[in-house]
């Protein structure tokens, strides 16, 4: 019973210190401190504010920025203090919707809380609403930290935008606010959780017109969090000598990327949209133009647009046979005569070739050679061999939306056209037609087998220590000659236009029919000589033959990265 | 019989109903009101009811409506479609599980601590543990862990009583506080310096090993995974523990608390004039936040007063577990006072500003009908004791 009484007497203590912690507290706040409490409450002159977390900066591989922040003055409304008049004078002069900045702010449960109406808005607007701020009550102006893109359209398709939530997300996405913005596509929407940070509430004391007097505690109930920097592996300024080299086309995109790690250099789709405009909260016939215009400029072609190869595919189909020893580079065919003939169908060929052997085949791109190859060889093993190389699965690049294309093998064709499918599927296929589709990324990475020696890199935009490599067990001699024909196609054969003086550029040129106009140009090259630092892949849409349109301007994009890298280890030096 | 019943538990309880009703008048409105005197007369036939049935009875069904509090939790959390899942709507009524999960929880503890007579033993902890931390799991999930947190002190208290040391007791959990602590290296290592002091002192091989190694091993595991983690993923989990987690604007409630409780000074403004509730509390002004509106309308000493009744109730309960000679039955009322007393104590606190918002409702007096039931069923079993305590 001892024990009883000695726990019984420890309760007793706490339930008693308990009551006068309760009591103490009590005679603190409303003997000590309840002036200040009376004044508070007297004309409920206390607001919470919204304090937006700055989103976290974008930098590229030089540690320029491409994406920050911008101070900028929003307009909010606080949903308890506001009425109709009010709303409609305010929404007059900000020019906007009563009704849709009404239903914007009815998706706040908490009526205490500013809900921000507009942002970036004009000097003007601003005066405006200054002078006549007595007579707006519930309304408040503020500024805020805003997405800013100083490159505007040329990064548009790899950075991303931030947007205003929908109705929907506001429901499901929990820790967001209706004063949030979230990212959208690229950068922004892959990196949403580590740039966005965390907004914050504070509470401050206002005057009769709402000016603020002093903040009521001096922590932050709710703290600010600023979101984390991202530090990608794009090259601005190569993005932008490329823009401009590609200027007199209308579509096109193209992927540069380092093929010993992987890391894009540039990621680049035309035409482009300028994702400034979407802080402003986009009006819906903006929308609808950017949405609706046949050239579709918030798409993003590098990964997205699944093309056919065209004549870059040769390569791969040359390795499929060398690989399982099936020919030796010395091998001929059928002599080229512009065409072949398989039962009653035509297949035709760019030029009269005459006879030659799979190096000149590859340099002249000569089509009926690849025709009688592909038959050769079989469709198995130019499945099985090129999808070692990815085609037909996504690279895993970290951004969003990437398509994955198709690469058919047996099994496709006979599911597609039945169990009467043709030789002629697998001349199409050789020549990387028909069936056969890419997104300029994959292209990119599966070019990366020759430039690597054998290994395929997982492309990636955000800088990363460990780099991931994927080993095909493709034979290095294999690869070795292929290598050699592709410098000679830039030396000699169909992609002479690519030629750089000072370095050997290797590539391989592509023409892909289309039957809704002009061919698209492909060309994907590397440089400088059996290492190179660069690997580019180049599709200009509807702008004609590879060689004479994609290869110079891959050439060029090649000597502009050269010349800068030359510069920087000049810099380094000295 | 009549006279064996302890009134003064009854007047105490009644005059905290009655408090009840009036600041749910003067903070909702009078269709609230009538709900509420409806719940309170359902929740006093129950304790009546209640207080008819031995103890005994009590010990013998304990398991049946353990488990049967249990299912209900997991109906509630894999079957209701959205979050949060707190609540079975019926009707225009919503029913919450957890408030009973309490009163099941802790007259099945009970009933468990009173069949083992000596409780010295660290293995003598981990079935409590698991009887609490079910329910306190579930709960969490739901998630509400204004509810979740009271399985805690529940846990505590009735293993103290029940006559685990309160040494042995801080040892068992101190690997907790040694995994809090080491976010900061100074607090970690005045606390181990302490510990390792404490525990040589203490005398017991056995403590001293267990003592030495859980709170190393908990203080260095938990910086490594943490340190392991992505910053978004800390983030995450500091989001999912932190109070502010509050979709409907707990903070503003809470700055709106200590204004209100502050400005109604020491004689208050009066019942009904309270200026700060009309405007500023929605929508939790008569559940979680009505003890400030006490504060505003009635003052320092309406505080006051409020606080010696619950004082004097917690007081009695404790002195009814000290004079029932039923060991089941001494347990189980100890595990209502700390049940009632910590949820009280959260309560005001909240309001005060003392400690972290979280959703407490505060007994007897809040809106609401399950807590309000499930407090009278308590109170029905601790008069059922007090009826029976010398027949033993």
């Amino acid at each position: 019973m001892d024990e009883n009484i000695k726990k019984f007497k420890f309760l007793r203590n706490i339930i008693i210190g308990a009551a006068i912690v309760i009591i103490i507290a009590s005679v603190k706040l409303q003997v000590i401190e309840g002036k200040k409490y009376s004044r508070l409450s007297e004309k409920n002159r206390i607001r919470q504010r919204y304090i937006t977390a700055p989103r976290g900066k974008i930098f590229d591989r030089n540690g320029i920025e491409i994406a920050n922040t911008r101070p900028g003055f929003y307009v909010s409304v606080i949903q308890s203090m506001i009425d109709e008049t009010t709303l409609e004078s305010i929404s007059k002069i900000l020019d906007i919707d009563k009704k849709a900045a009404r239903d914007k702010f009815k998706l706040e449960k908490n009526p205490f809380m500013p809900v921000k109406i507009a942002h970036d808005i004009s000097y003007r607007q601003l005066s405006i609403i200054e002078e006549n701020i007595d007579n707006l009550k519930g309304i408040e102006v503020g500024v805020e930290p805003l997405r800013n893109y100083p490159y505007g359209k040329l990064l548009s398709h790899f950075l991303g935008y931030v947007g205003e939530l929908t109705h929907r997300e506001i429901e499901r996405l929990k820790d967001y606010s209706i004063n949030d913005y979230i990212g959208r596509m690229g950068i922004e929407e892959y990196n949403e959780n580590q740039l966005k940070g965390k907004s914050g509430i504070e509470f401050i004391e206002v005057d009769a017109r709402g000016k603020e007097i002093s903040k009521i505690t001096e922590k932050r109930p709710i703290p600010v969090v600023n979101g984390h920097d991202i530090y990608t592996t794009i090259d601005v300024v190569l993005t932008e000598s490329v823009a401009v080299y590609l200027e007199k086309y209308k579509r096109a995109a193209c992927v540069c990327l380092d093929p010993k790690n992987g890391e894009i250099l540039v990621l680049y789709s035309k035409p482009g949209f300028d994702p400034n405009v979407f802080v402003h909260g986009l009006q819906k016939r903006e929308w609808e133009i950017l949405n609706k215009t046949p050239d579709a400029p918030m798409y993003n072609r590098a990964l997205m647009s699944c093309y056919p190869c065209g004549s870059i595919f040769k390569p791969f189909v040359a390795l499929a046979a060398l690989d399982a020893d099936m020919i030796t580079p010395e091998k001929t065919f059928k002599t080229c005569t512009g065409k072949y003939r398989l039962g009653r169908r035509i297949f035709k060929c760019w030029k009269k070739h005459g006879k030659l052997a799979l190096r000149d085949a590859i340099i002249h791109s000569c089509d009926v050679y690849f025709y009688q190859l592909g038959r050769y060889i079989g469709i198995d093993t130019i499945a099985s061999s090129i999808s070692k190389l990815g085609f037909g699965e996504c690279t895993g690049i970290d951004l969003p939306g990437e398509k994955k294309g198709c690469l058919p093998d047996r099994k496709y064709f006979e599911k597609k056209y039945g169990k009467n499918w043709t030789t002629g599927h697998i001349f199409n296929l050789s020549i990387g037609q028909g069936d056969l589709l890419a997104t300029p990324l994959q292209m990119a990475r599966a070019y990366t087998v020759f430039a690597n020696d054998g290994k395929i890199v997982m492309p990636h935009v955000v800088i990363i220590d460990d780099h991931i490599y994927h080993t095909t067990d493709i034979s290095q001699a294999a690869i070795a000659i292929i290598k050699e024909m592709l410098a000679g196609v830039v030396a000699s054969g169909t992609g002479r236009l690519a030629h750089l003086d000072d370095y050997v550029v290797s590539g391989k040129t592509g023409t892909v029919q289309n039957p809704h106009g002009e061919d698209h140009a492909i060309f994907i090259g590397y440089g400088p000589g059996n290492a190179p630092d660069i690997l580019v892949c180049l599709v200009v849409e509807n702008a004609g033959h590879g060689g004479s349109v994609a290869a110079p301007v891959v050439g060029k994009i090649i000597r502009a990265f050269l010349n800068s890298t030359k510069l920087t280890h000049y810099a380094e030096e000295n | 019989m009549l006279k064996k019943t302890n009134f003064r538990i009854i007047v105490a309880v009644t005059v905290l109903s009655l408090i009840g009703l009036i600041m749910v008048f003067s903070t909702a409105n009078l269709h609230t009101l009538t709900r509420q005197a409806i719940w309170l007369i359902i929740a006093i036939t129950a304790a009546i009811v209640l207080s008819r049935t031995p103890p005994r009875f009590w010990s013998n069904i304990a398991p049946a409506i353990y488990i049967g509090a249990i299912v209900l939790l997991f109906i509630l959390l894999f079957t209701h479609g959205s979050y949060p899942k707190r609540w079975f709507t019926v009707g225009t009524v919503a029913i919450q599980p957890s408030e009973f999960a309490k009163f099941a929880t802790v007259i099945f503890l009970a009933s468990y601590l009173a069949a083992r007579k000596r409780m010295k033993q660290f293995s003598d902890l981990m079935v409590p543990f698991a009887i609490v931390a079910i329910p306190g799991i579930l709960i969490f999930l739901e998630p509400d862990l204004g509810s979740a947190q009271i399985f805690f002190p529940i846990l505590l208290l009735m293993l103290y009583w029940a006559g685990m040391p309160a040494t042995k007791l801080f040892l068992f959990f101190s690997p907790l506080v040694s995994a809090a602590a080491s976010f900061i290296i100074y607090i970690w290592v005045a606390y181990f310096i302490g510990l390792t002091v404490f525990l040589y002192f203490n005398k017991q091989l056995n403590d001293f090993i267990y003592g030495i190694v859980g709170n190393v091993l908990a203080g260095l595991v938990m910086p490594l995974v943490w340190n392991l983690l992505k910053p978004y993923q800390q983030e995450r989990i500091t989001t999912f523990f932190s109070p502010w987690v509050d979709p409907r604007g707990m903070a503003w409630q809470a700055i709106q608390s200590k204004i209100a409780i502050g400005s109604g000074g020491i004689i208050g403004k009066g019942f009904l004039s309270g200026t700060q509730k009309k405007l500023e509390f929605l929508p939790l002004r008569h559940t979680d936040f009505v003890f400030s509106c006490l504060g505003e309308e009635f003052g320092l000493i309406g505080i006051i007063l409020t606080t010696l009744v619950f004082t004097y109730l917690f007081y009695e309960l404790l002195l009814l577990a000290r004079t029932t000679k039923n060991r089941f039955a001494s347990i189980m009322v100890a595990g209502i006072l700390a049940w009632l007393g910590y949820q009280t104590f959260v309560n005001i606190g909240i309001t005060l500003g003392l400690v972290p918002i979280t959703g407490v409702p505060l007994p007897f007096i809040s809106y609401g009908g399950s807590s309000l039931i499930a407090c009278y069923m308590a109170i029905g079993v601790c008069l059922a004791v007090s009826r029976s305590k010398f027949k033993y």
